[in-house]
């Protein structure tokens, strides 16, 4: 496919021209893709039961905790995937760059002021993205990697490259909190995942989204503004990010741009091990939920059994690849 | 006289040269001629960053030109120095072409994958990415690892001639093979037919399945040359690249005149758009400006170029025009 199509999600198959390549018949492929799904599942529950110490509250708490962080902005890249653009590349410096915010809007306006402070930058800043592709059908690509650079420059200007520090004890009610026995940053990934998927499953905008992902001309020429719901899929990416800045901010005790570093690849690869299309229109928030959850299972099986963290990289990376591969066995065309 | 003018500046691929020369007089001008910016130094740093830069723009650029974009580049600059300095600390020669194997095998292993299963290259390479970032991760036992052998590592940033070094004349020699190539062989027609017009290649005899191959082993052993080259003059290989070389390389390539839907762009158009970020860059750090600048510089240019490619920019332009206007009118009313 020419690559002015990579972003507009029409309904060409990649590299259109080329042969279509293997394929299963549909019934035959759907068969194949949830045999795959059913045996990683029973063969990770095997796992999971037969390690010891990997089914105890001490442990779980604490792996779901971590996950919750990239969590959230890997929901937020899901509406980003499901409008039919592919990723942002610009969600971790966007994390990170709302870390600052929020630290900088607590310390000037009270954590209050700072929370508002932070969504209304977040959201600001993924949605202008969000416009620009969607009204002007700029490339996704190009222009969150230009985000990318122009957040990262900005950012260097505007604090020396240093980091700011709220102050102490000022966040530890977000860090500290819990409601009941989950803590505050498992709750609010939760939540992020059930209001997306409330937006997804049952309002206008989250119908027109999976119509614009999976063909934006016939969504338009149906009447759908195209432009519209791509640019709310975009602010929808920047509340996700923000809810994990304000995590972030509040656990870590700081705001800087490393926070994010190289969270927009570990979010894609939760959507994409979820089982959401690359090519768009195909997914939802709850299958997000799961592709973090194998993420951090495989990860905390790894380590339990005696493996390092590097092996977890190259695993996911794997997984990713052959999850990638199977959605042609599967997938609608 | 002046119609060749015009030509020229209406080839994309001049225009990255006239863009380089326009850049060079305002940065001597800014200097204020206090020879901090025209001197062999400088031109020494610009050719350094070249040789790290210049290939992957290169390999990226090939893979733009028939229509695809490899993000896993990425990940192949840093696993490439790791494999050159684990192998090359017995022989140097040795490292570099392990690394090099270690590309043409990835991009072999990716380019067959898009074609059996006719996936989009977005899909596989940023499984790719994720893979052979994880792959150095093991292979470094997740630490940086040191290259013993400083003759070497010496040898690779020693200025000979004044500014040219062993790193930066095999980048320049790189390219100039690129562009006989593409100037003089079918194999250069063919890569720009299957960008142009992907069936209509193939119905004419292109063969395509081959091209796209081709050019992800030579994307592969491009970056790996750079990576290798790197990490020697860094004497040490660390895991940590990811996604560093993608956003200036990507840049490199649009400014040199490759379009993101394919079949545009030369090599010596893209050593022209990687010598425009190199001298931006040298030129502003050797006249004293901040080196966040060169961030912001790239994300303004990238932005400018995601717009100016839209589809439907002007159709958009027209309509808000159109809007302002009225709105313009009814206020004056």
């Amino acid at each position: 496919m020419s690559a002015r199509d990579l972003g507009s999600a029409t309904a060409a198959p990649p590299s259109g021209a080329a042969p279509l390549g293997f394929r299963l018949p549909p019934r035959t492929g759907r068969l194949v893709l949830w045999s795959v799904r059913t045996m990683a599942v029973v063969v990770l529950a095997a796992f999971a039961l037969t390690t010891p110490g990997f089914l105890t509250a001490g442990s779980l708490l604490p792996m779901l905790n971590t996950m919750s962080f990239v969590g959230c902005v890997a929901v937020g890249m899901t509406f980003i995937t499901l409008s039919g653009n592919i990723m942002s590349f610009s969600l971790g410096a966007t994390l990170s760059a709302t870390t600052i915010v929020f630290v900088a809007g607590g310390l000037s306006l009270g954590v209050w002021g700072g929370l508002a402070a932070a969504f209304a930058f977040s959201m600001a800043l993924s949605g202008a993205q969000g416009w620009l592709i969607g009204y002007f059908r700029a490339n996704p690509i190009i222009v969150t990697m230009a985000a990318l650079a122009l957040i990262t420059g900005l950012a260097t200007y505007f604090t020396g490259g240093k980091g700011l520090y709220p102050r102490a004890g000022q966040l530890d009610f977000l860090k500290e909190g819990r409601i009941g026995p989950v803590p505050l940053p498992l709750a609010a990934f939760l939540v992020t995942v059930a209001l997306g998927q409330f937006i997804l499953s049952f309002t206008r905008f989250g119908r027109h989204l999976y119509m614009v992902g999976s063909n934006r001309r016939a969504a338009e020429a149906a009447g759908i503004e195209g432009w519209r719901t791509v640019s709310l899929a975009y602010v929808a990416a920047g509340l996700c990010t923000a809810i994990s800045a304000v995590l972030m901010a509040a656990r870590y005790s700081s705001g800087d741009m490393s926070q994010g570093a190289g969270y927009e690849y570990q979010a894609i690869s939760a959507v994409l091990v979820g089982g959401t299309a690359i090519q768009g229109g195909e997914g939802s928030a709850v299958r997000t939920l799961f592709g973090a959850l194998v993420i951090s299972v495989v990860e905390g099986l790894l380590v339990l059994n005696g493996f390092n963290t590097q092996m977890q990289y190259f695993l996911i990376g794997v997984i990713v690849l052959g999850v990638i591969m199977l959605q042609t066995v599967g997938g609608r065309r | 006289m002046r119609a060749a003018l015009e030509r020229r500046l209406g080839n994309p691929t001049w225009r990255a040269f006239v863009l380089l020369v326009v850049i060079v007089a305002l940065l001597a001008v800014a200097d204020q001629g206090r020879g901090r910016f025209l001197n062999a130094n400088t031109a020494f740093s610009v050719l350094q960053q070249f040789a790290t830069i210049g290939p992957v723009a290169l390999a990226l650029g090939l893979t733009m030109i028939i229509g695809e974009y490899d993000i896993s580049v990425g990940g192949m600059l840093g696993l490439a120095g790791c494999v050159a300095v684990l192998v090359g600390n017995s022989d140097p020669l040795l490292g570099v072409v392990a690394a090099l194997a270690v590309g043409m095998a990835s991009g072999a292993i990716q380019g067959a994958i898009m074609n059996w299963l006719g996936l989009s290259s977005l899909g596989v390479t940023l499984g790719g990415l994720l893979t052979l970032s994880g792959l150095s991760y093991v292979l470094t036992g997740n630490t940086s690892i040191g290259f013993d052998n400083m003759d070497i590592a010496m040898l690779m940033n020693q200025p000979f001639l004044g500014f040219v070094s062993v790193r930066n004349a095999a980048a320049i020699a790189v390219f100039v093979v690129a562009a006989v190539v593409f100037a003089r062989t079918r194999i250069g027609r063919d890569v720009v037919a299957t960008g142009s017009e992907r069936r209509a290649a193939m119905v004419a005899g292109v063969p395509v399945a081959r091209i796209v191959v081709g050019v992800f082993m030579m994307s592969g052993m491009l970056t790996a040359l750079a990576g290798a080259l790197l990490s020697f003059s860094l004497a040490a290989a660390s895991p940590i690249a990811l996604a560093d070389a993608l956003v200036p390389a990507t840049a490199a390539a649009i400014i040199g005149g490759v379009s993101l839907s394919g079949g545009k762009g030369t090599p010596v158009g893209i050593a022209g758009g990687v010598l425009v970020l190199c001298v931006l860059r040298s030129g502003l750090i050797a006249i004293g400006v901040a080196p966040y600048v060169h961030y912001v510089v790239t994300g303004g240019v990238l932005f400018t170029v995601a717009l100016l490619d839209a589809p439907d920019l002007r159709r958009r332009r027209l309509a808000l025009s159109r809007a302002l206007g009225r709105d313009a009118a009814a206020m004056v009313e």
